[in-house]
C-alpha cells in the first residue's frame, strides 16, 4: 500500500488544509523575523507579503489539491481492491470444501445457462445470415380456412410485377427432393435438390463463391441450370474449379452447373443443390398450383405493414380478374426470421431459457446459503475488523469481492461446461428442430454472456449474506461464543423454501412434458410392424418412360425381393405412417350428397400403396377388402378409406360408395371419382395430431409415381441385416444400376424421429429439474446439518431430561417438514398458475394434471426423506453426557 | 532582498524538496528555510512556487502528508518522503550530476 491509512483518517477538506498550512507558514516566518529583532507588526506584514498574491496561490493549491485527492481516491480504490482480492483468495483457499461446492454449483448453473443462451442467441437474437435480413419477408396466400397457403407461381409473378413495395420476390419448393446423379464410374447416387425460382439468390442477397447464380435469362430460356453447395463441390467434386459451366447428368437429363454458393446457405430443409424451375410462360392452370414458399425483399424505405397493404391490393385485383381460382385468396407477410425459426422452436428456446434461469436462481440461493453459514462462523473475525476501524461499507465490499471472486471462478468453469455441452449438443438435438442455417457455436458472445452472468450472480448471491453478516452488535459478537449464535437461521430457511418451490415448479413442468412424451410414444399406432424397413426407390424416369414399363419394373423388384431369404413381405407406398409431410392433402366429396363449395370440402390425406402394403405393415382391413390384382391401372378406380374417413358416412357402410377427390391445392381440377372397397384401421399421421386424421388409400397401379418407398418386412429379427441382399436384388433387375436407393430406415426409426421434439424437450427439462431438485436437497441438507450441529447441546439437554430418540428426531423432522411443506406449497401454486404457459407444448395431458401433481409430491417426498436422513441420524446418536460435557 | 535569477533552479526545486525531506518529515516553512540556509541563501525559495510544488509531488506519490505537531505546538501538515520519492530523488540527483558536469565542462573550459 502506497499511502498510509493515517493520512486518510485525518483527512480534512482541501480549503481548510490550505488555510491552516499557509497560516502556519506566516506564523513561523513572523516569529523568525521577530526573533531577529523586527517589530512584530512589520514582521507579520513582511511574512504575508512574501506569499505574493495569496488568493492566486490558494487557487493554484486548491486545484492541485483536488486533483491530488481524486488521484488518491482512485489509487486507494485499486489498492483496496487488490487487498480485497488477495484477502478473498486467501479466505477461499482456507476453506477448500466450501470453495469447491460453491464454485461447482455456480459452474453448473452458469454452464447450463450459457449453453441455452447459445440456443436462444442462434434462434431468437441473431439475424438470419442473409444481406439486410430485416427487409426479408415470407409471403403466404391466405384463404378463409388456411392462414398460410403456399403460393402459385403465377400469383407470385403478378405480385412481383404489380406490387410497388418490393425489390424482388422469388420462391422455392418447401420440400427437398433428390436427383439421381450418374457418376463417371457408372454408379448412380442421389443428391438432395431443392427447386427454386430464378430470383431466389438475389432476393436473399447470396453471393456465389464461384460462378454465378440464376438470371432472368435462364428463366426465359427454360435452361436446365443448377447451383450447388460448397460442401458438395468440395466432397463430391474435390473442389474442382472447372466444374462451373460443366454439364451433369441428373435424373437422366443434362444440367449445367452455373455457380457454387457458400456452405452456410440453406433454405428450409438441407439441400446440396438448387435447380431452377422456370416460371415464365406458364400455362394458365398453374394459377391454382399452390406449390411455392415465397420470399420477398421489401424496399428499404417501406414498412412490412405498408408492403402487406400493397400486395393485399394486388391480390384483391387478382381475385377480381381470376375469380375462378383467386376469389377469397389474400396475402399474409411475416418476417422471414419468424417464419424460418418457427413458433415451436421459439417456444422451446424460451422454455429452456426459463428453466435454466430457475436453475441458476437455485444455484445462487445455495451459494448464498453457504455464505450465510460461513458468515456466522466468521462473525468474530468480522467484528474484530470492525472494531479496528473498518466501516460497514468497507466490510460489505470485502465480502462482495469474495462472492464475485467465487462467481468469476464459477463463470470460468461454467463457460468450459457450456463449451462441452455445445460440443456434444449436435448429436442430442433432434433432426429438424433447428433450421439448417442455424448453428450452435461457442463464441465470444457466449463467453461475454458467462462473464456478465458471473458478475451479476456474484452480486445477487453476495449482497444479502454480506448485509446480514455485517449487521451485528460488536460486543455481542466478540463476547459470545459462536455456538450460541444462531444467526441467519431464518434467512437461510427462507432461501431453501424458495429453492424447494422452484424445484417443485421445474419438476412439475418436467412431469407434464414427460407425460406428453408418453402420450405421443405410447399411443396405438394402428399397425404392428416396428421392424419393417423402408427405403426410397427412385428409378430414372428416362429409362422407364411409360407407366407399363415402370409398373413392370416395380413388379419385378417386388418379386425379386420377395424371393430373398428372410423377407416375409414387400410393398410400396408413397408415404409412411408418422412421416407425412404437409403436402396439403386432397379435398373430397361423397358422390350422391349435395355438392360443396371449393372451400367447404373436407380434407383427407392421400396415400398411394401397393396391394401388399396392408399385410406388410400388419395393418388390418376392418371392412370390405384390400387391394388385389383386380385394381390395375385400367380397372375400376377404387380406394380404401380409414376409420376416420368412414365416420363421414355417419353410420352407413362406406363400402360401395363413391367419393370424388381433388388435390387441396388445386380445387378447380377435375376430380378423381373412386369407389370405396374397404376400410383400413386408423393409423397416426403425426404423433401429436389433435384429432384422428382422415386418410384414403389408392392402389399404386392407378397412380404411379417415379419415386416411392419400398417397405420390407423381415420374417424375424433385424431388418437392417437384409439391406445388402435387398440392394443386390434391385440391381439384378436394373442391371445398369440407375436406380437410386436412399433413406434406409425402419418404421421404428421414423416413429422415434417423429417424437424427437417431445423427447428432446422432456429429457432436457427433466434433466434440469433433476439438477434443481438435487441442488434444493443439498440446500436443505445444509441447513438441517448446520442446525443440528448448532443445537447439539440443546438436544443433549432434552435427552438428559427424558426425551426419547423419537422426540428429538421429531424436532428435526418438524423443522425440515416446515421448510419442505412451505416450499412445496408455494411451488405447486406456481405450477398451477404457470402450467398454462407451456400448454402449447403439451399433448395428451392437461396443465393441471392431477397425476403429475401427485408424482411431483412423491418425488419431492422421497428426495426430502433422503436429505433428512443424515441429520436425523446424527441427532439420534447424540449422547447426552458427551453433548453436555463438550459444551 | 534582491531576487537572484533562479529560473534555472525552478525545475530543480522538486529535487531540492525531495532531498530536504530525505532527512526526515517536515512542514512547508521548514523545507523552504532549510533549502535557503543550506544553499547559503544562493537559492531563494518563493512561497508561490514551494507550495504548488509540494502539492504536485504529493499528487505524484513521491511525498505523503500527515498531520503532526509543529515546534509551536500547533497542528502542522508534515510532508514525508515515500519510497517512490526516494527513487525519484536518486534519479534526479544522478541527472543533476550529469547535467552540471556537462555545463561545467562547457562554461569553465579555458
Amino acid at each position: 500500500m502506497k499511502r498510509s491509512l493515517r493520512s486518510w483518517l485525518w483527512r480534512i477538506p482541501v480549503d481548510q488544509e490550505i488555510d491552516e498550512e499557509l497560516a502556519l507558514h506566516v506564523e513561523m516566518g513572523t516569529r523568525e523575523l521577530i526573533a531577529r529583532g523586527m517589530d512584530p507588526k512589520a514582521a507579520r506584514e513582511w511574512a504575508l507579503s512574501r506569499l505574493g498574491d495569496v488568493e492566486r496561490l490558494k487557487r493554484t493549491m486548491t486545484d492541485l489539491g483536488r486533483k491530488r485527492d481524486r488521484d488518491m481516491r482512485v489509487t486507494q480504490w485499486f489498492d483496496e481492491l487488490r487487498q480485497d482480492l488477495r484477502f478473498a483468495v486467501r479466505q477461499l483457499a482456507g476453506a477448500p470444501a466450501f470453495t469447491l461446492v460453491a464454485t461447482l454449483t455456480l459452474a453448473l448453473g452458469i454452464g447450463a445457462n450459457s449453453a441455452i443462451f447459445a440456443l436462444v442467441d442462434a434462434t431468437l437474437l441473431r439475424p438470419l445470415p442473409f444481406g439486410q435480413p430485416d427487409q426479408l419477408v415470407a409471403m403466404w396466400e391466405t384463404t378463409e380456412k388456411t392462414p398460410r397457403s403456399y403460393v402459385s407461381p403465377l400469383n407470385m409473378l403478378d405480385w412481383h410485377t404489380r406490387g410497388r413495395t418490393f425489390e424482388k420476390i422469388a420462391g422455392f419448393t418447401p420440400t427437398v427432393g433428390g436427383m439421381v446423379m450418374a457418376g463417371a464410374d457408372g454408379n448412380a447416387e442421389t443428391v438432395s435438390r431443392q427447386w427454386v425460382t430464378a430470383g431466389i439468390f438475389d432476393v436473399l442477397g447470396v453471393t456465389p463463391i464461384a460462378g454465378r447464380t440464376f438470371s432472368q435469362e435462364d428463366d426465359v430460356k427454360r435452361a436446365n441450370v443448377v447451383v450447388i453447395s460448397e460442401a458438395l463441390w468440395r466432397t463430391r467434386f474435390n473442389s474442382d474449379p472447372s466444374l462451373i459451366g460443366r454439364e451433369l447428368r441428373l435424373d437422366g437429363s443434362m444440367w449445367t452447373v452455373v455457380g457454387i454458393v457458400p456452405s452456410g446457405f440453406q433454405l428450409i430443409g438441407q439441400s446440396s443443390m438448387w435447380a431452377m424451375r422456370p416460371i415464365t410462360n406458364l400455362p394458365p392452370r398453374a394459377r391454382s398450383a399452390y406449390a411455392l414458399q415465397v420470399v420477398g425483399r421489401v424496399r428499404p424505405d417501406v414498412s412490412i405493414k405498408a408492403a402487406e397493404a400493397d400486395i393485399g391490393a394486388v391480390a384483391a385485383g387478382l381475385a377480381r380478374e381470376y375469380p375462378q381460382t383467386n376469389a377469397g385468396r389474400g396475402v399474409r407477410l411475416e418476417k422471414l426470421h419468424d417464419s424460418m425459426i418457427g413458433t415451436d422452436l421459439r417456444r422451446t428456446s424460451m422454455l429452456f431459457l426459463g428453466v435454466v434461469g430457475f436453475v441458476l436462481l437455485i444455484c445462487c440461493a445455495n451459494v448464498a446459503n453457504l455464505l450465510l453459514a460461513r458468515a456466522t462462523v466468521r462473525r468474530r473475525e468480522l467484528a474484530v475488523r470492525s472494531a479496528l476501524g473498518a466501516g460497514r461499507r468497507r466490510i460489505i465490499r470485502q465480502l462482495l469481492t469474495e462472492s464475485v471472486v467465487l462467481a468469476v471462478i464459477g463463470g470460468a468453469l461454467g463457460s468450459l461446461i457450456g463449451a462441452a455441452i455445445l460440443w456434444v449438443a449436435p448429436s442430442l438435438i433432434p433432426q429438424g428442430l433447428l433450421p439448417p442455417m442455424v448453428t450452435l457455436t461457442f463464441d465470444a458472445r457466449i463467453v461475454a454472456f458467462c462473464a456478465v452472468t458471473a458478475l451479476l450472480v456474484g452480486l445477487v448471491f453476495g449482497v444479502m449474506p454480506a448485509w446480514r453478516a455485517t449487521s451485528f452488535s460488536l460486543t455481542e459478537a466478540i463476547g459470545s461464543d459462536s455456538r450460541t449464535v444462531a444467526g441467519g437461521g431464518r434467512a437461510r430457511a427462507l432461501l431453501v423454501v424458495g429453492e424447494v418451490a422452484l424445484a417443485v415448479l421445474l419438476l412439475f413442468g418436467a412431469g407434464l412434458l414427460l407425460r406428453t412424451l408418453m402420450a405421443v410414444e405410447g399411443f396405438d399406432r394402428g399397425y404392428r410392424a416396428e421392424s419393417v424397413i423402408s427405403m426410397l426407390l427412385d428409378p430414372l424416369g428416362s429409362k422407364y418412360p411409360t407407366d407399363e414399363a415402370l409398373q413392370q419394373f416395380y413388379d419385378q423388384v417386388e418379386a425379386e425381393i420377395r424371393a430373398v431369404p428372410g423377407v416375409k413381405d414387400v410393398a410400396y407406398a408413397d408415404a409412411l405412417p408418422l412421416d407425412f409431410f404437409d403436402a396439403g392433402g386432397f379435398s373430397f366429396e361423397i358422390v350422391g350428397e349435395p355438392p360443396l363449395g371449393d372451400n367447404e370440402r373436407p380434407i383427407t390425406e392421400y396415400q398411394v400403396v401397393s396391394p401388399a402394403y396392408f399385410s406388410t405393415l400388419d395393418l388390418p382391413i376392418v371392412a370390405g377388402r384390400g387391394f388385389d390384382a383386380r385394381d390395375r391401372g385400367d380397372g375400376l378406380p377404387v380406394c380404401i378409406v380409414n376409420e376416420a374417413f368412414a365416420r363421414s358416412f355417419r353410420g352407413k357402410s362406406p363400402i360401395g360408395q363413391r367419393v370424388s377427390l381433388r388435390p387441396a391445392v388445386s380445387p378447380q381440377s377435375k376430380p378423381q371419382v373412386r369407389e370405396i372397397v374397404g376400410v383400413a384401421r386408423q393409423v397416426k399421421g403425426r404423433p401429436d395430431e389433435p384429432k384422428d386424421f382422415v386418410q384414403v388409400y389408392v392402389p399404386m397401379a392407378q397412380n404411379l409415381s417415379d419415386d416411392i418407398f419400398l417397405v420390407v418386412r423381415p420374417t424375424s429379427g433385424d431388418a437392417e441385416a437384409l439391406v445388402p441382399s435387398i440392394r443386390e436384388a434391385i440391381s439384378r433387375i436394373d442391371k445398369e444400376q440407375l436406380v437410386s436407393v436412399r433413406d434406409i430406415v425402419t418404421l421404428e426409426d421414423i416413429a422415434w424421429t417423429a417424437t424427437g421434439r417431445h423427447r428432446f424437450r422432456a429429457v432436457m427439462v427433466a434433466a434440469f429439474a433433476a439438477l434443481a431438485l438435487l441442488l434444493a436437497m443439498v440446500g436443505l441438507f445444509g441447513i438441517l446439518a448446520y442446525t443440528v450441529q448448532q443445537q447439539v447441546r440443546d438436544f443433549g439437554v432434552r435427552r438428559a431430561l427424558g426425551a426419547t430418540t423419537g422426540d428429538v428426531m421429531r424436532l428435526v423432522i418438524a423443522n425440515a417438514a416446515w421448510v419442505i411443506g412451505t416450499g412445496a406449497a408455494i411451488g405447486l401454486v406456481l405450477a398451477a398458475l404457470g402450467g398454462r404457459l407451456i400448454q402449447t407444448l403439451l399433448f395428451g395431458v392437461q396443465p393441471l394434471d392431477v397425476t403429475t401433481f401427485v408424482l411431483v409430491t412423491i418425488v419431492l417426498g422421497v428426495a426430502a426423506a433422503l436429505s433428512i436422513l443424515g441429520p436425523a441420524r446424527r441427532v439420534a446418536r447424540i449422547d447426552p453426557a458427551v453433548a453436555l460435557r463438550n459444551s | 532582498m534582491s531576487k537572484p535569477s533562479n529560473a534555472l533552479l525552478h525545475g530543480a526545486l522538486d529535487a531540492l524538496i525531495l532531498k530536504t525531506l530525505a532527512r526526515g518529515p517536515n512542514h512547508g516553512y521548514a523545507i523552504g528555510r532549510y533549502i535557503e540556509e543550506t544553499s547559503g541563501d544562493a537559492v531563494l525559495v518563493e512561497e508561490g512556487s514551494l507550495y504548488p510544488a509540494l502539492y504536485r509531488l504529493e499528487r505524484r506519490g513521491w511525498l505523503e502528508a500527515e498531520w503532526g505537531t509543529s515546534e509551536l505546538g500547533r497542528r502542522a501538515k508534515l510532508y514525508r518522503l515515500t519510497d517512490a520519492g526516494r527513487d525519484q530523488l536518486a534519479a534526479e540527483t544522478a541527472m543533476w550530476r550529469r547535467f552540471s558536469a556537462g555545463v561545467s565542462k562547457v562554461l569553465l573550459s579555458t
